[in-house]
């Protein structure tokens, strides 16, 4: 499984390092000195094939990449970098001895961000360096940030929705366990009708600030729409999922809200889960979760309604 | 000046404290490389003189030799244009070529 950033506010920055794909030692040399005082730590590779499994293992800040070399050239090298996944968002500065047009249309039209011609002019190209990286360090911040739900900082729809087709086929492959939680804030309406809609923000947040709290490092906690909430808790099992979500459950009930102390908010959990591989898409998945927080609500609210989808999936595959 | 053909050719970056080092191995390393360009031009093989004379392009300029890389892209261009280099022309670029070289100073 991929590394799970489970809290958007908690992203973490690796340092910063630069992979520098050319096949001459002199510039390898020229830029390790000229890069010195740039807090890069410089990783070397001296044909294409190299550098693309240096890319894939060190995950660099950013490729310095030569066109010219013998074996693989810097354009193919560049192709496969942003073919791939996993390094498709890295930024790419050409470093050419060629200048002419249609090499620089060439680089540009596979993805790089700049093109420096040889032999490079060593301020230019720090300054080129460092404003690439601060380039790609917003564009992953803006691209997280359209991941993340304004008003409780938790992950919103969008990014569950990915994540949760990603865990769905994790189990369906690899029979890895996942479960899955809705969870809905009971008489919701009636809080904002009687306290008001900054009191209802407040208990907003006040659920998204439990789920923090209850939540581990590998779980997934969103704002799913309007006062519902979702958390993916891949690799655990119903029955353990049934003790996090109960947890979660208690310490919202607990909370005394300084706008309203006299009243209590609760909410009601629907679960499902399966300790093994299970056949059902991922819809399928929050439909049962569903379906089981209907339950929750319709036999009281204030209560968690776990469903094992392993022993219900033959049946809900039947029912098409 | 009348002398320029034996003055001491100066790197760009002699000034440049963090290019200091590199400057100085870069001019003493030029015995090897003029050696290997002799050897490459005297059997002949013009695929090896064409991957020396580009990395000496990409290589003579970033140590702040920009005459050197010009003379070398001269000679990489002599050769890439052609399958049978006309010999004599190769052989006016390596000596431009070495000649420079012979110049380079350390700092």
């Amino acid at each position: 499984m991929a590394e799970a950033v489970d809290n958007p506010t908690h992203a973490e920055e690796a340092p910063p390092s630069a992979l520098v794909v050319d096949d001459s030692p002199d510039v390898h040399r020229l830029l390790s000195a000229r890069l010195r005082n740039e807090h890069l730590s410089i990783i070397s590779a001296t044909n294409g094939e190299e550098g693309l499994r240096l890319a894939l293992e060190r995950s660099p800040s950013i490729v310095l990449l030569d066109i010219e070399m013998p074996g693989m050239d810097g354009f193919e090298v560049l192709r496969r970098l942003k073919d791939n996944a996993a390094t498709s968002d890295v930024p790419v500065i050409i470093l050419s001895g060629h200048s002419t047009m249609q090499d620089k249309v060439t680089a540009f039209d596979l993805g790089a961000v700049d093109y420096v011609v040889k032999p490079f002019e060593p301020t230019e190209l720090r300054v080129r360096v460092r404003s690439a990286l601060r380039l790609a360090r917003l564009v992953k911040m803006l691209a997280q940030r359209a991941q993340i739900d304004g008003l409780t900082g938790l992950w919103n729809r969008t990014y569950f929705d990915a994540r949760c087709k990603e865990c769905v086929s994790a189990n369906d492959r690899h029979g890895r366990s996942l479960s899955i939680a809705l969870i809905d804030a009971d008489h919701f309406k009636s809080v904002n009708d009687t306290f008001g809609h900054p009191a209802g923000d407040v208990v907003l947040q006040g659920i998204a600030e439990a789920l923090r709290k209850q939540c581990r490092a590998t779980d997934i906690a969103c704002r799913y729409g309007g006062e519902e909430f979702a958390v993916l808790m891949p690799e655990t099992r119903p029955t353990d999922a049934l003790i996090l979500c109960e947890r979660i459950r208690e310490q919202i009930e607990r909370v005394v809200w300084s706008k309203h102390p006299e009243r209590a908010v609760t909410v009601s959990i629907g679960l499902a889960g399966a300790a093994a591989k299970c056949p059902l898409a991922a819809d399928r998945w929050v439909e049962a979760a569903d379906k089981a927080l209907y339950k929750a609500k319709s036999d009281g609210r204030n209560r968690t309604i776990a469903v094992d989808l392993v022993k219900l999936a033959p049946r809900i595959a039947m029912a098409g | 000046m009348s002398n320029t053909r034996s003055a001491p050719l100066v790197s760009e970056f002699a000034g440049d404290p963090e290019m200091q080092e590199l400057v100085e191995f870069f001019v003493s390393a030029l015995p090897e490389r003029i050696d290997a360009i002799r050897g490459a031009l005297g059997e002949q093989r013009f695929r090896d003189l064409q991957r020396l004379a580009h990395q000496m392009k990409g290589a003579a300029g970033g140590y702040g030799f920009p005459a050197i890389g010009t003379a070398a892209g001269a000679l990489e261009g002599t050769l890439k244009q052609n399958e049978q280099p006309p010999l004599d022309q190769v052989r006016g670029e390596v000596d431009a070529l070495i000649a420079l070289c012979n110049r380079a100073a350390g700092v």
